[in-house]
């Protein structure tokens, strides 16, 4: 039989808190009884010894405490403590150093800290959250996942596989305006089904859970929208009028259909309000039920048994809690080996769990229900701080072991009168946590300011964090400091514990600092780093330029675009162009160059296979007012007259199709995939950018099409100077026109240019770490000259004495540091040329990246690093040599 | 003044003591009472009561050798004083008086 132990962890307890005269009898007596008990069931006993054990703790058998009274740890703690404050005021500047340089370096660690800690709460309040896992769906291994998954799914896992013992599903579609009472708010959510509630924890307010999502057209609505469309009135059996207008769940503007009546909705119930971080975000649920009616009345596309259409529905699987992950991952994988092999694409198509707890934050995935940082975000910018937070503790190292010559004899005395080597580690680190809970305070102070700025940045609109500081958060800063003050601490407290008494009290004087090498190294390395943050800022500083300065190939000033938010556009045309300061008027289907597209699939006659092309549908006035040049042919008619039967091609269009002049493919006919229309040739545009300018570099093929179910957007030229008096003359003409729907207008030239904000924001973040990389360098920098300074007075002096010029000697003490910046430029710039060129290479129409930008941030380290060395060496430099000779 | 009363789980210790003479321990103590009395009793509690006993001067202790079971752990063995055998007998013989003056009725 194999021998079976009591637990390891209870009987330490036992003998940590156990007397010594009675550890034999106690521990014997539990241990004999353990061993018989084993015998019949060792997991019992195991059991009933913890037990025991818990139930000797008794005041009687309880060991003495009082041995510490006595003991010095605490007179040699306080002691410690008292030192290093002594230390501390005594060599201020050096304090002054490492404290704020921590504190700097600690406050972006601070705001990730504070980001994490926010993130991390994400959908913890579902009660099952450890059997709760997200479908999520790859067309091919390596290729960006779908937080979505085909729709069939969820039958399959429940009845074939057995491993789950609920699912649910969310279906995307649902987006459009409510009406209640002649009062209409825009509504976005998803189709539910009644397993909702017993996979998910939301909690409802009104309305009973079980029966809320059971019939068709039952509405949930959150209680944040109840009050929108309700007011106080209570919800609960109310009927709305819904119209669908085909808003994405996500609140992306310019995304938008006609409207289609869907018919009346009653509320069955009101979700609680209680503020959840979770990755699910909707105005309201309807049960799923109610697509039936909906596809049969042909106002909603069937994919309740399309395999292949994976973009649609978020499957939650409650596991089985006999089954775990793999065994799910094992179902997902015989599923897909059933269903996908016979359908064209999906050779490597897969679908694998994912932890609902691991959802936000989590990897980048297309189809998300709301928008987070990424987890790929937070490597970035936790790399980031890393580099940042470690050269600030390099900083402390470094200083600290400059100054063991300084401490060499305290040391010494130490180690006579008795300290071990551990005790003046220990004495050490005491040291360097204080200073390390120093600078947390004066972090926190930091992280006060950098929180608005953070916050203010363009991407956050979309990320939605909510940075609270609470008790957890604080606990894991001071957990940070302590691990920072230890790390920073370490390397030093080993070296200076280390100095041999007889040596540093004997013979102090030939003790030197040593070479400088290891400390060097550091320094120097700080500054490639320093240099790498600042060239790297300044290419995307010039990499935005490029983009804002770019030309277009078409005019966007003075032009403002309205969305049309599923109004007529040629009545709305109709109505804009009578007021005064429009000079001209357009309408299409999305706005260039600002990341939306649309595909066409066209074949030339006579040809065999089709190709994808872009699509931008325009009216007749677009090539006009946006100042784009036929170079063949002519424009668009108006669709009253012809239909939709003639399109215009871009110059590149001309070319992949294999004609030399644009003027040989006019007049061609081309066939439309889907309905075998065919489509005729009328002009020829000049190439211009309509896609992002980060995504292509080259203009692919175009073809313009007068579509007007597809408009969502007015071009408005303005000829008038009162720009913002036109566009409230429009809101007026607007509002007699739309009840319903906010004004909502951009200004084209506005528009592109924020197209570049990521940039903006890039630019900020990298910045603010190029400042900090370089302001916690030259703080390290400044403390190493002015310690060599010190340490080199009385040679200075005596230099000065035998006529030595102020400039020499300045030289002298300076010398070292230049060689050191000059070793880390060398280093450094190849480095960073290599290092920017890897993600700029990935880039589309990219700036040009030489020399000149390398240059330029090698001049600003090297002005900065002087100006450090400088202010040092030139102090010593002008010193009266008398005040440091007469001390002697 | 050392307090001389004895409660009732003492007195049941102190008489398992009695009983098992040489080679009442812990472990020897617990298993016999609870054969006795037919339900669980704590270790701990045994520990405790053995103890207060040896304070009060009703039993002295003596370690055993080291075996190879018990963890390598000594046993603690009791044996009765002659201040405790008193205490027995003065408990008994209260008892016994106290019972014999029931009257010969039935129970109803």
């Amino acid at each position: 039989m194999m021998e079976v132990h009591p637990p390891h962890r209870t009987l330490r307890f036992l003998r940590w808190f156990c007397r010594e005269d009675y550890i034999d009898e106690i521990e014997g007596d539990l241990i004999e009884l353990f061993e018989k008990r084993t015998e019949e069931s060792p997991r019992k006993a195991k059991r009933q010894f913890t037990w025991d054990v818990i139930k000797s703790l008794r005041l009687r058998n309880i060991r003495s405490f009082n041995r510490y009274k006595n003991s010095n740890y605490i007179a040699m703690f306080k002691h410690s403590l008292l030192i290093a404050f002594r230390n501390f005021k005594k060599y201020q500047a050096f304090s002054f150093i490492n404290v704020f340089g921590l504190a700097v370096a600690m406050s972006v660690c601070l705001l990730i800290i504070l980001m994490l800690a926010d993130q991390m709460q994400f959908d913890q309040f579902h009660v099952k959250k450890d059997r709760i896992y997200r479908i999520i769906s790859q067309k091919e291994a390596g290729s960006l996942p779908y937080a979505t998954s085909p729709e069939p799914l969820a039958d399959a896992l429940e009845t074939k596989h057995l491993v789950a013992e609920k699912t649910t599903q969310l279906i995307m579609g649902l987006g459009g305006d409510a009406t209640y009472n002649e009062h209409t708010q825009t509504m976005r959510g998803f189709f539910a089904d009644p397993a909702f509630f017993d996979v998910l924890s939301f909690q409802l307010e009104k309305g009973n859970p079980e029966y809320a999502l059971q019939k068709p057209n039952s509405l949930i609505i959150t209680s944040e929208f109840a009050s929108r469309l309700f007011g106080t009135e209570d919800p609960i059996g109310k009927s709305v009028e819904f119209n669908d207008r085909g808003l994405p769940h996500l609140k992306i503007s310019g995304v938008d259909s006609p409207p289609v009546d869907w018919g009346k909705f009653t509320i069955t119930g009101v979700f609680k309000d209680e503020n959840l971080k979770t990755h699910l975000q909707f105005d309201a649920l309807l049960s799923a039920s109610t697509m039936q009616s909906l596809i049969r009345d042909d106002k909603l596309k069937d994919h309740r048994n399309d395999w292949d259409y994976h973009f649609n529905c978020y499957t939650y699987v409650l596991l089985d809690k006999k089954k775990n992950e793999n065994e799910l991952q094992e179902a997902l994988n015989a599923l897909a080996a059933d269903n996908y092999p016979e359908l064209e694409g999906f050779e490597e198509f897969n679908l694998s769990p994912q932890a609902i707890g691991e959802i936000t934050p989590g990897p980048i995935m297309s189809n998300i229900s709301s928008f987070s940082l990424p987890i790929e975000g937070y490597y970035l910018l936790a790399f980031l701080a890393f580099v940042v937070m470690a050269s600030a503790c390099l900083n402390y190292t470094n200083l600290s072991i400059a100054r063991i010559l300084t401490r060499a004899k305290e040391i010494g005395v130490r180690k006579v009168t008795g300290a071990s080597r551990k005790n003046l580690i220990i004495q050490f680190l005491i040291e360097s946590v204080l200073i390390s809970f120093l600078a947390l305070l004066v972090a926190i102070g930091l992280l006060l300011l950098i929180k608005p700025a953070f916050m203010g940045l363009w991407v956050n609109q979309y990320l939605n964090f909510d940075l609270q500081e609470n008790f957890t958060v604080y606990f894991l800063f001071a957990a940070f400091a302590l691990i920072v003050g230890i790390f920073a601490g370490v390397f030093p407290a080993f070296q200076m514990s280390k100095l041999m008494p007889v040596k540093v009290l004997n013979s102090f004087n030939t003790m030197r600092a040593g070479k400088l090498g290891l400390r060097k190294i550091l320094i120097g390395l700080q500054f490639v780093f320093a240099l790498f943050f600042i060239v790297t800022s300044i290419l995307i500083y010039d990499q935005l330029k490029h983009f804002l300065e770019f030309e277009y190939g078409f005019t966007s000033e003075n032009i403002v675009n309205i969305e049309l938010q599923s109004n007529d556009h040629i009545i709305t045309a109709n109505e804009f162009s009578s007021v005064s300061g429009v000079s001209a008027i357009s309408a299409c289907g999305y706005i260039p160059a600002t990341g939306i597209s649309y595909g066409i699939s066209l074949k030339k006659e006579g040809q065999d296979e089709y190709e994808s092309l872009n699509r931008l549908p325009v009216d007749e006035n677009y090539l006009e007012n946006l100042d784009l040049k036929l170079i063949a042919g002519r424009n668009l008619p108006p669709i009253n007259q012809s239909g939709d039967k003639y399109i215009i091609v871009n110059e590149a269009a001309t070319k992949h199709f294999g004609y030399e002049q644009p003027a040989d493919i006019i007049g061609k006919v081309f066939e439309v995939k889907k309905n075998e229309k065919s489509l005729e040739v009328i002009g020829v545009v000049k190439d211009f950018r309509y896609s992002l300018l980060m995504i292509d570099d080259e203009i692919k093929p175009l073809v313009l099409r007068n579509q007007p179910e597809e408009f969502s957007y007015l071009n408005l030229k303005i000829a008038s100077v009162d720009l913002m008096g036109t566009i409230t003359k429009l809101e007026d003409k607007w509002e007699s026109l739309d009840k319903v729907h906010p004004f909502k207008y951009q200004f084209f030239d506005e528009q592109l240019a924020n197209t570049n904000q990521i940039f903006v924001d890039l630019i900020s973040i990298i910045g603010v770490f190029a400042f900090l990389a370089i302001t916690i360098a030259c703080l390290g920098l400044l403390g190493m000259a002015t310690y060599s300074a010190e340490r080199r007075m009385k040679e200075v002096s005596i230099r000065k004495v035998l006529g030595a010029e102020n400039y020499s000697i300045a030289y002298l003490l300076s010398k070292e540091f230049i060689k050191l910046l000059a070793i880390s430029v060398l280093i450094s710039a190849p480095l960073s040329y290599f290092l920017n060129n890897l993600w700029l290479e990935n880039f589309a129409n990219r700036v040009e990246f030489g020399f000149s930008t390398i240059l330029l941030g090698t001049v600003i380290l090297f002005v900065l690093g002087m100006l450090t060395i400088g202010s040092q060496t030139l102090r010593a430099s002008v010193k009266n040599p008398v005040d440091s000779l007469k001390a002697e | 003044m050392k307090e001389t009363s004895l409660g009732e789980f003492e007195e049941l210790v102190l008489l398992m003591v009695a009983a098992l003479h040489d080679d009442a321990y812990g472990v020897s103590i617990l298993e016999n009472l609870e054969e006795k009395q037919g339900k669980k009793v704590n270790v701990s509690a045994i520990h405790v009561t053995l103890k207060r006993l040896e304070d009060k001067g009703f039993v002295v202790s003596r370690f055993g050798g080291i075996t190879s079971n018990r963890g390598g752990r000594r046993k603690k063995f009791y044996v009765i004083t002659a201040l405790g055998k008193s205490i027995l007998d003065k408990q008994y013989s209260l008892r016994t008086s106290l019972y014999q003056q029931i009257p010969e009725i039935s129970f109803g």
